[in-house]
């Protein structure tokens, strides 16, 4: 009887050590432990930058970053636990977006490495402001897989922010760009949406964006980003939220700064401040399923009406705007 | 201290004497934690377990939000039709382990020896000890959005034996008039409880559910009267939540059944409310604070049909209460859940007697209080320590001549879970945890206190 | 090293710096030059759909081809960038910009070679938008609407790097930067040519990049004022 105890008892005990034991070993591990050191941002030479990609630049431990937010100012050392529990699936450990998941995105997860932004409130080819990625964090962006990180704290997102800049060597020897002038927006008018809509045929936007602003223009069909993978232009008619803010001034700024690592280009350089409000009043009429001032204004005159009920009905198919 | 008395293997009165544990445990019968997590969205989103988990299946206030939201992350690529026609969304969820579980007084009736009196084998009172290897139910978890802003949940739950039963069957509509405030659910589902006793990060037979949830005092016929709130409960939830989540709340009507099927208790409806509020603490993060109330009703008699009770034959339906605040603190590495709960239960309810009966001299409302403090330590993403004290005291039993602290419980519950891979299709953890729990003068016949423990080493997987 | 910066200052502070793309002018050292050739069977180059741009389309009698391969007689390749890749010092910029010209929904030329943080005159000559979307890597990566009749766009490089310029409007629009460190480069001729002349004396690699067979190297050493011959030979695939 007594033999038969001890034995349950180093039963017990063999249990608990199998258990326990490489549990408490293997805990010794981060998730982050599988990243190297840095290593130095070096400048290949052109022949070899054309054979290769850049060499995707690891977070180095003692790269320090701040961002700052009005009062708040965000750490890279607390974003760096915060990157590790949400982030990584997508955009990886090296924060070059190939996280596991990447192979199964239509829209590829951003790669931090390359530093470039889609929404930005500074010129096509600089670095965003840190407000720019903070309200991209919270906003998330639509019809991609990046959701809304709206539900964490404000330090959180501010730490984020500070932790996404020290992929790229670019954030320690430059700084952001100057963000562009956006001037009060004018009185709307009905003289301001048609000028819009004659710019609209000026700068071409027809070619991508359709004459309707379906997205379905003679080169959609054709676009690529800059991952080489396929990508549709904004649907206006589909009615889904702009990927970078759903205001005027949010639009204004799209196309003045350009979605960059798509096709969208800047028109900061071609376009007249004046001029791109009339865009932006004449672009909001083409989202014939959002109510907007412009499109109640749109169609209080013949014209208008008579467009906008025809887009109506020709309408989009559930789905449509799937790479937007 | 205690009676050790040899107990056999395969003792027929095993059975019984785990019986007596019904006190507490009617509650943890049903409840393998269920509506926990599921790869199954993890696979559709691809984001790591850790995105919304705390440590699986605690949640945090993103995977909250994108649960409130109706399983949806909102942007606009929610619905069915931006999957892969392949994609499935299933889960299964299996807790293989090691278990011993030991009590220091319950009844044994021994074969071998002869009570003097009746003639039959004695009953005595001694410890009993089990283990041994041992698998929990599984859940199948599936789950996911039908179309934009209409999600569904289903949890067909197997316990060992492989018998089926619905732990979980809900629908729900979100965005109504397209503000996040309203929502509407119908099914049998968890209450809105942030303090999820689904993903309660403990397992074992003692420390593996909230005292607080499913408290009886111990005058009270559980096989006659049962209510947890952790229970899943039959009935519509209106529920409603600010876009970041910080503050929600939630009214439900369920159906007084305590969440059973084919309405055994007849007619009688209960009311769930809630409500929290997280603020922003700087560097500390997201703190919360909320308060719930349960008013529910009970029969007190069951007509009997040759015999036996029929379907829908509740009566004399009396009320009971449960009320609460809680709070999730969040310091660093550590945060701290506390919560407090009263209850009180009508005298009939209390005192087993039927509504046309009249009450025992003297007999009340029993009351009670509950506090519990729980702390995890999470190291990272992969490795969370737990630690949960839970302490119940009467403070009203429902006949005057008991003693006061009749029934009263402690609880102590330690452990930790390590995941040693976090991704985003399968979730897997070592689960080891330790828990003790005493109960005031509730031994079967000497009436002495009673303390019981179960340790719990295994492994927790979902896919 | 800090001996050849200096001789290369000199060469800027004495003008000769507009050498860089106007070919030889007075020799002040040795000059490398040779022929790059293809073996094999290149690419066939395919004809230019242009439909859906009438205005560019109807300057073209015959429809322009593709430009991934530029092949000349005697298995010529031309557009194939050749340079200094090591033993010759980084130079500051020259002042004069260069231009790259959009006519005919084509760019001309197809590869334009440049020194880092050189200016880059960008033009539109065409009666339709075009967008300017250099998908540079290490570079800064922009994109640029430029509708008909805007005044030329300037744009400096600031890193060596080889650069595929689009439209995404236009989708067969395709050039390439040629983003280098120093002033010694040429891209080849129809015929194949090259020259890199003014080179002081010293051991060099000689690098060739054509855009769809990527690079090969050669080591040549210099001494006085000799004029070493390099031909380079590419592997041409059919597909």
């Amino acid at each position: 009887m007594r033999a038969y105890k001890l034995g349950l008892n180093w039963m017990f005990l063999a249990v608990l050590a199998l258990l326990a034991i490489p549990s408490l070993a293997l805990a010794q591990q981060e998730p982050n432990s599988q990243q190297g050191s840095a290593q130095p941002a070096t400048q290949p030479a052109p022949a070899q930058q054309a054979a290769t990609p850049a060499p995707a630049a690891m977070p180095a431990r003692d790269v320090h970053q701040e961002s700052h937010l009005g009062k708040l100012t965000g750490h890279s050392e607390s974003g760096r636990k915060l990157y590790f529990r949400f982030c990584w699936g997508c955009h990886g450990f090296r924060g070059d977006g190939n996280g596991e998941n990447a192979p199964y995105l239509n829209i590829l997860p951003r790669n931090f490495v390359a530093a470039t932004f889609k929404c930005r409130s500074t010129p096509t080819g600089t670095l965003p402001t840190d407000e720019d990625l903070y309200n991209s964090l919270g906003r998330g962006l639509n019809n991609s897989n990046m959701p809304s990180w709206i539900s964490l704290t404000d330090q959180q997102r501010a730490d984020m922010v500070a932790f996404i800049k020290t992929f790229s060597p670019r954030w320690q020897t430059e700084k952001s760009g100057d963000p562009i002038n956006v001037p009060a927006e004018p009185a709307l008018t009905l003289q301001s949406i048609k000028h819009g809509q004659e710019l609209f045929q000026k700068l071409e936007c027809w070619k991508c964006h359709g004459q309707e602003g379906r997205g379905d223009g003679p080169s959609a069909s054709t676009l690529t980003d800059s991952n080489d993978q396929p990508i549709r232009p904004y649907n206006f008619a589909a009615g889904s939220r702009f990927k970078c803010g759903v205001s005027n001034r949010d639009l204004y700024k799209i196309f003045l700064t350009g979605v960059d690592g798509t096709p969208m280009p800047s028109f900061g350089d071609v376009v007249k401040p004046e001029e791109a409000w009339d865009l932006v009043h004449y672009l909001r009429t083409l989202q014939v399923r959002q109510k907007s001032p412009e499109l109640t204004l749109w169609m209080s005159t013949p014209e208008g009406a008579a467009i906008v009920s025809a887009q109506r009905i020709s309408g989009t198919p559930t789905g449509s705007g799937i790479n937007q | 201290m205690t009676l050790s008395v040899p107990v056999r293997r395969g003792f027929s009165s095993i059975t019984s004497s785990i019986a007596f544990a019904a006190l507490l445990a009617a509650l943890m019968v049903a409840d393998s934690p269920s509506a926990g997590a599921i790869p199954a969205f993890a696979r559709k989103y691809g984001m790591p377990c850790s995105a919304c988990h705390e440590a699986w299946p605690k949640l945090n206030n993103f995977g909250q939000t994108f649960k409130d939201n109706g399983y949806q992350l909102g942007n606009d690529r929610d619905a069915p039709i931006f999957q892969q026609p392949a994609y499935w969304p299933i889960a299964l969820r299996i807790t293989p382990h090691w278990h011993r579980e030991s009590t220091s007084a319950t009844d044994i009736t021994n074969p071998a020896t002869t009570d003097p009196v009746t003639g039959l084998p004695a009953t005595t009172e001694g410890q009993l000890t089990t283990h041994g290897f041992d698998l929990t139910g599984m859940d199948m978890l599936t789950a996911g959005t039908l179309a934009k802003n209409i999600s569904f949940l289903l949890v067909p739950s197997a316990d060992e034996t492989g018998a089926f039963h619905f732990e979980s069957a809900s629908v729900r509509f979100d965005n109504l008039l397209h503000t996040p405030w309203l929502n509407v659910k119908v099914g049998k589902f968890e209450l809105d409880n942030i303090v999820s006793e689904k993903r309660i990060l403990t397992l074992s037979g003692q420390g593996g559910f909230y005292q607080g949830y499913h408290f009886q005092p111990v005058t009270e016929d559980t096989s006659l009267f049962t209510f947890g709130i952790g229970d899943n409960q039959l009935g519509a939830e209106l529920s409603g939540h600010s876009r970041n989540d910080y503050t929600r709340y939630s009214v439900a009507l369920l159906s007084s059944n305590d969440g059973n099927v084919d309405l055994p208790n007849g007619h009688g409806y209960d009311t769930f409310l809630t409500f929290s509020q997280a603020f922003q603490a700087g560097s500390l993060g997201l703190q919360r604070v909320g308060a719930f109330a349960y008013v529910g009703r009970a029969p007190t008699y069951h007509t009997l049909v040759a015999g036996d009770s029929a379907l829908g034959d509740g009566f004399g339906q009396k009320s009971f209460t449960r009320a609460g605040f809680f709070g999730l603190w969040y310091y660093k590495k550590l945060d701290f859940t506390t919560m407090y709960i009263h209850g009180s239960d009508s005298a009939f309810l209390g005192t087993n007697t039927p509504s046309y009966m009249d009450l025992p001299l003297g007999a009340r409302k029993p009351t009670w209080n509950v506090g519990t403090i729980e702390t995890h330590y999470t190291w990272n993403p992969q490795l969370i320590l737990i630690n949960r004290y839970e302490l119940v005291r009467m403070s009203q039993q429902a006949l005057p001549g008991l003693p006061g602290n009749l029934g009263d419980v402690d609880v102590l519950t330690f452990g930790y879970r390590y995941y040693p891979f976090i991704s985003s299709r399968a979730g897997f953890a070592f689960h080891n945890e330790y828990s003790i729990l005493r109960q005031r003068g509730v031994s079967p016949i000497n009436g002495v206190d009673v303390t019981s423990s179960s340790l719990f080493l295994g492994f927790d997987f979902i896919f | 090293m800090r001996h050849k910066q200096v001789i290369s200052v000199a060469f800027l502070l004495t003008g000769v710096a507009a050498m860089s793309f106007a070919g030889p002018s007075k020799p002040a050292g040795g000059s490398v030059s040779g022929k790059v050739t293809y073996e094999g069977t290149p690419a066939k180059q395919k004809p230019i759909d242009m439909s859906k741009e009438p205005s560019c389309a109807k300057q073209y009698t015959t429809p322009p081809t593709t430009e991934t391969v530029v092949t000349g007689p005697g298995n010529s390749l031309a557009d194939v960038v050749v340079y200094i890749s090591a033993g010759a010092p980084d130079e500051p910029p020259p002042s004069q910009a260069v231009t790259f010209d959009q006519k005919g929904c084509r760019y001309i030329p197809h590869v334009l070679a440049f020194q880092t943080n050189q200016e880059l005159k960008v033009v539109n000559d065409d009666q339709t938008s075009h967008n300017i979307h250099p998908l540079a890597k290490v570079n800064h990566e922009w994109n640029k609407s430029q509708p008909p009749g805007t005044p030329p766009l300037s744009e400096k490089f600031a890193q060596a790097e080889f650069i595929p310029v689009k439209c995404n409007v236009h989708p067969w629009m395709h050039g390439n930067f040629a983003v280098l460190k120093n002033s010694h480069y040429a891209v080849s001729k129809e015929d194949g040519s090259f020259t890199l002349p003014n080179l002081p004396a010293g051991k060099y690699t000689v690098t060739a990049w054509q855009e769809s067979y990527g690079t090969q190297t050669q080591d040549v050493t210099i001494s006085g004022s000799e004029s070493k011959s390099v031909n380079f030979v590419f592997k041409a695939k059919p597909y």
